[in-house]
């Protein structure tokens, strides 16, 4: 039969049945736009559990859980060997596993700090404890709106060669290296050999010398933070700390840039005896790599303090090691070479794993669902076929008399269905469509949550074919036996009826 | 065979007048329906041989075999037992394809009831068998659409060409499905009782048509119970009972010489 003859004939008859197709259809319609919705939203909802608030693409080792043991015990007070487990060397041993892109030492505070500031934010300036952490820069370059933002200005750097960098602001290059400009911290003015006045470059502030003697022209230092903290000021905290009022909700844009004070081996809370430090913060961007709750700092700094606040073994000794995923599917084999090591997972690692578990058996629930819907609906396809085979089985007779062979009665019949199915299944997936934009429009009236997602819904690009292939597949199943019956029917038997 | 253009001649002379090549050969042809019961024969022990231009009319009350027998020769029905050759191929032997190429090419049914497409237009029922031609049938297929308003035409259905079959008469509607039959220049019309729908006068019609092709060198095989209609063919086969009682001419019968042109 020819292809244009076909396509007439199957298309005239879609158009005679088109009410029994239609009301046949709509099973189809609904049980796509529920794989297009349900697949929408696992997606949307993994986006935002699985890249915000656990990180599905890095693993963060520990330290092994302390147990009840004389050796926990000593591990617990920090004496133990499970601590001393996290240094640079057993960083090292991490380059080489399968499926990593690189593995960074994380490192926390070790000693109290305080913060205030955000007065040109909130209105007024706010204080707090400072809980801090540090990574290495590396991890996080590829993130940032630009280069050199989250670098340790303060760490040795040659200059003056060939390929060197340039110095920070406040520092010169002195035979070769950069050091930076002496100042006097009370008046934030540069001191001269001549003992002239001058201001510290744009971007430097005069900085306490670690020593206590003088200050030095120092760039602050740069911090990231988490969009959770964001989603828990905006969420929360906003209210909380407004006296009776709200503090005004702040978004990204408006924290990128801003600098505040930061008293190191100082608390807010309670007092704290021996040297302390005043350094100026600024935020430089955010990642999902910086700390939860609290700022992350490129590593060296706070290896330095905590060697200056604490000791030098608390500057060598790592939190946690931060393995960055280069494929998520090897992110369970990584897992499990952690644990073969006798390490330990963060939390945030383990509930990672947890939910992205449980995200997928919801995900393939939904999927189920949805196919049970297409599923059921292609038996209502069949039964459709059934009936218009038996309303056309003169029609079908005549078609064999003038020539139709058994395969071409089964094309039409075959088409047929698979029209049904391409129509109902691209109807179905714009159908999903629009009800998760309905979601998001119902959603967007809500009030505001943590890591309330400017929508719920992503849509991969597989989806669109897949429902569509799925509807025409299903229908296609359906038609199979109505379509093999119709071909086997005894023509003379069919024309006499 | 090949689709002739319209400003050839008319509905299209296949041969000229009748010839002694068999066109149709049956022996021992038996049909059995297993559900009526072991002896329940349709047809038993058939032999018989159809020339090529031959007009025949197979007659008989109703039950006597004279429609399975027309399905068998049209290759609608293939459980029968014994031979059934046409144009020296055995029927039996041929594939789904095979057969429904050659029903399609070489065969022009036209029923008692019309069978035609009501949502289709006269001229779009007359082009069906052209939507199922396949491999080198599609060859003809040129100018396919003149051809089939040229039959159209030719059977007096001009200006009906756009019409559907609810807007047409039962004569008219038996004359879409005589030209549709002849789209493909069929080595074998098939009539199972054509006349049966129709009034005296518009089967009289129908049946001079008929004697028209059977001039123009068409074979027509048309069954019947009519005597009547029986008179118009030179040869009458008789069927009782699903035997063939008697086989002879028909000494009134108009001979294909002296048919109009």
């Amino acid at each position: 039969m020819k292809r244009a003859s076909l396509s007439a004939l199957v298309f005239d008859n879609l158009k005679r049945s088109k009410t029994s197709v239609a009301m046949s259809s709509v099973g189809i319609i609904v049980g796509i736009s529920a794989l297009v919705f349900f697949v929408g939203l696992s997606e949307g909802i993994k986006e935002v559990v699985l890249k915000r608030i656990f990180l599905i693409e890095q693993v963060e080792v520990i330290p092994p859980k302390v147990g009840f043991g004389v050796s926990q015990l000593n591990a617990l007070f920090g004496a133990g060997p499970a601590n001393e487990r996290l240094t640079d060397e057993m960083t090292e041993t991490f380059k080489g596993v399968e499926g990593l892109e690189g593995a960074y030492p994380k490192m926390k505070f070790t000693f109290p700090a305080f913060a205030y500031g955000g007065k040109e934010l909130l209105g007024r300036d706010v204080r707090g404890e400072l809980i801090a952490d540090g990574i290495e820069p590396a991890l996080v370059r590829d993130e940032l709106k630009a280069k050199g933002l989250f670098e340790d200005f303060e760490a040795p750097l040659a200059c003056g060669g060939e390929g060197s960098s340039e110095c920070a602001p406040g520092a010169r290059c002195v035979e070769g290296q950069c050091v930076t400009l002496s100042c006097d911290p009370k008046t934030d003015q540069l001191m001269s050999p001549e003992g002239e006045q001058i201001t510290c470059d744009a971007g430097s502030y005069c900085a306490d010398d670690p020593k206590g003697k003088g200050g030095h022209c120092l760039p602050p230092i740069p911090i990231l933070l988490n969009e959770q903290v964001l989603e828990l000021y905006n969420g929360g905290l906003a209210v909380a700390l407004g006296r009776g009022g709200s503090l005004p909700k702040i978004s990204k844009g408006m924290v990128e840039g801003i600098t505040f004070h930061v008293g190191l081996n100082r608390s807010a809370i309670m007092r704290q005896r021996g040297k302390s430090l005043k350094r100026k913060l600024k935020i430089v961007g955010f990642s999902d790599k910086a700390m939860q709750v609290g700022v992350t700092l490129p590593i060296g700094y706070v290896r330095r303090f905590n060697q200056l606040f604490t000791s030098s073994d608390a500057a060598q000794r790592y939190h946690s090691i931060i393995l960055k995923v280069s494929d998520q599917r090897f992110f369970p084999s990584i897992v499990e070479e952690v644990k073969r090591r006798g390490l330990a997972l963060a939390d945030k690692t383990s509930n990672a794993e947890q939910a992205a578990k449980i995200l997928r058996t919801v995900e393939a629930l939904f999927a189920l669902v949805s196919l049970i819907i297409v599923g059921i609906a292609a038996v209502n396809i069949s039964q459709l076929f059934f009936m218009l085979i038996y309303q056309r089985r003169r029609e079908i007779g005549l078609l064999r008399a003038l020539g139709a062979s058994e395969g071409d009665l089964k094309r039409v019949i075959l088409s047929e269905a698979s029209i049904i199915g391409f129509v109902a299944g691209s109807i179905g997936a714009f159908t999903g469509y629009g009800a998760g934009a309905l979601v998001d429009l119902i959603a967007a009236q809500l009030p505001r949550f943590p890591y309330k997602p400017e929508t719920f819904f992503i849509y991969p690009a597989w989806v669109w074919p897949v429902a569509v292939v799925a509807a025409v597949t299903f229908c296609a199943l359906g038609a199979y036996f109505p379509a093999r019956v119709a071909a086997r029917q005894e023509p003379a038997e069919a024309l006499t009826q | 065979m090949s689709a002739r253009e319209p400003s050839h001649t008319p509905l299209s002379p296949h041969t000229e007048g009748e010839d002694d090549t068999p066109l149709i050969e049956l022996k021992g042809l038996s049909k059995r329906y297993s559900s009526a019961g072991p002896n329940a024969w349709a047809l038993k022990e058939l032999n018989l041989t159809i020339n090529t231009g031959e007009m025949t009319a197979i007659i008989g009350t109703s039950g006597s075999g004279k429609t399975t027998l027309l399905n068998i020769l049209g290759g609608l029905d293939r459980a029968y037992e014994g031979s059934l050759t046409v144009e020296g191929r055995e029927l039996h032997t041929l594939s789904d394809a095979e057969l429904s190429r050659w029903r399609n090419q070489e065969v022009g049914f036209i029923f008692q009831h019309f069978h035609l497409l009501d949502h289709l237009s006269a001229l779009d029922n007359v082009l069906l068998p052209a939507c199922l031609a396949k491999g080198e049938a599609r060859a003809q297929l040129d100018g396919v659409e003149d051809r089939a308003a040229f039959l159209l035409r030719e059977v007096g259905l001009g200006d009906k060409l756009s019409s559907r079959p609810p807007q047409l008469s039962g004569g008219q509607k038996q004359r879409v499905a005589i030209a549709r039959a002849l789209l493909f220049e069929p080595s074998l019309l098939l009539c199972d009782e054509p006349t049966g729908s129709l009034d005296s006068e518009t089967g009289e019609e129908i049946i001079s048509l008929f004697q028209r092709l059977h001039a123009q060198g068409y074979t027509v095989l048309m069954i019947t119970h009519e005597e009547r209609v029986s008179r118009a063919a030179r040869r009458v086969i008789r069927l009782e009972d699903g035997l063939l009682v008697s086989d002879e001419l028909t000494p009134h019968a108009p001979s294909t010489d002296n048919k109009e042109p």
